[in-house]
């Protein structure tokens, strides 16, 4: 019975934690973890440019890189390459 | 003073460059020298970055792609195979995302990436330039001879140095305000561990290894750079607008070395017209060049009876060289 208790109480206390940080940390960690992302294409623009045409970087610094960005290179073509609107401005 | 003198005062010197136009004699004088520190119990290490390199001709001998092959006792030489570099560090790259992301094969995008990077001419170029680096960090030598390649590359070699550093600088500080907000996000999510970013270490890396080259190229201290030009009219002009360049690069210009010197007894006896005529120009030229480059100029080599190819006869070069005075 008591081993039952012990998650319970624990549950209770993390969906607390959950509310607190949701009130008032989730917000800002939402902003630094985008931050993060639009940086993270801004670093893979200046070293793998030449995916799109735009060489910076000299290439054989860029390839040493190329390992490290290569699952995240399919989300960062579709963000530079795509169309933008009015849309991107509001959002 | 003499190219002997300017070695002897200065035996903290290590790295040693050639430079010039085209054609000029710049392998001979790299060899040259070379064999006169090796003839003078320094171990030396001579190598070429120039995708057509003669230093396998002028030792007549094979070395191209070989690594350091020793030529004789104390020395050295290298020829650098820049594309089969290129082809290897390509393998390497693939070979790693495969094992990162435990692939069967590396995504059509990505390949057909590393395939265009490689083709670029920049690439060919950073890859030497890599190379270079390589060579130098080993350390194991008394004396490094760059035989460089012509002019224009050799400014191009020595901007992209500074370049790379700048840029490399600003990507790493990038790098680093990336990773202070992963901390931000980590340490408001409770969440402990952040594992360390790769990406960072390897630009810190690159970036040791560029600095690592350009502060060989403009230390004073350990740096000699050589020009070498003939008496004729372009050459000489080319040479001072150079070393105007170089000076701004901050490379330490040690002196000028004038080739092809034609013997000045030669005009003595009954030759043709216009080989008389050809004298008569040069001594003109030498003249420009003793005003223009005066106390600057370590030696005169004078043209030689044939080809300088082989050992003994960069053997009679070196003794012309180091052991007489510079002398028009």
């Amino acid at each position: 019975m008591a081993d039952e208790k012990k998650p319970k109480k624990g549950g209770i206390l993390s969906v607390f934690k959950d509310i607190v940080y949701g009130m008032s940390s989730h917000e800002m960690t939402r902003h630094a973890v985008r931050s993060r992302a639009s940086m993270e294409h801004l670093f893979i623009l200046i070293t793998m440019g030449d995916l799109l045409g735009v060489p910076i970087l000299p290439p054989y610094y860029s390839l040493r890189l190329l390992p490290y960005v290569t699952p995240q290179i399919g989300s960062w073509k579709r963000r530079m390459l795509r169309e933008r609107d009015i849309t991107d401005v509001l959002g | 003073m003499s190219l002997r003198a300017v070695f002897e005062s200065q035996p903290e010197r290590r790295y040693i460059m050639f430079g010039g136009k085209g054609g000029l004699g710049k392998t001979t004088l790299s060899a040259t020298c070379a064999f006169w520190l090796a003839s003078q119990g320094k171990r030396v290490l001579l190598f070429s970055v120039d995708p057509q390199a003669s230093l396998s001709d002028i030792f007549q001998k094979d070395i191209f792609g070989k690594g350091a092959v020793p030529i004789m006792q104390n020395l050295w030489a290298q020829e650098v195979d820049a594309d089969r570099r290129i082809k290897e560090y390509q393998e390497e790259i693939r070979k790693k995302i495969l094992d990162m992301y435990g692939f069967d094969r590396v995504p059509e995008e990505i390949d057909n990436y590393i395939a265009a990077a490689s083709a670029e001419p920049a690439m060919e170029e950073s890859a030497i330039f890599d190379a270079v680096v390589d060579i130098v960090v080993q350390g194991d030598y008394d004396y490094y001879i760059y035989d460089l390649v012509p002019l224009g590359h050799a400014l191009y070699y020595l901007s992209m140095a500074k370049v790379y550093d700048e840029w490399i600088n600003k990507i790493t500080k990038l790098r680093e305000d990336m990773r202070q907000y992963d901390q931000v996000a980590a340490t408001m999510r409770r969440e402990e561990t952040m594992e360390e970013d790769k990406i960072l270490g390897e630009l810190i890396y690159i970036k040791e290894r560029i600095n690592a080259s350009s502060r060989i190229l403009t230390d004073k201290r350990q740096t000699a750079f050589f020009f070498v030009l003939v008496p004729e009219e372009m050459i000489i002009l080319d040479t001072k607008k150079a070393a105007e360049l170089f000076a701004k690069f901050d490379v330490p210009l040690s002196g000028y070395v004038v080739n092809r010197v034609l013997p000045p007894d030669l005009g003595a006896g009954n030759i043709p017209e216009y080989l008389r005529n050809r004298i008569t120009m040069q001594q003109r030229y030498m003249k420009d060049i003793q005003s223009a480059f005066g106390a600057r100029v370590l030696a005169y080599v004078p043209e030689m009876e044939r080809d300088i190819t082989g050992l003994p006869m960069i053997e009679r070069l070196a003794n012309r060289l180091f052991e007489e005075g510079p002398k028009a």
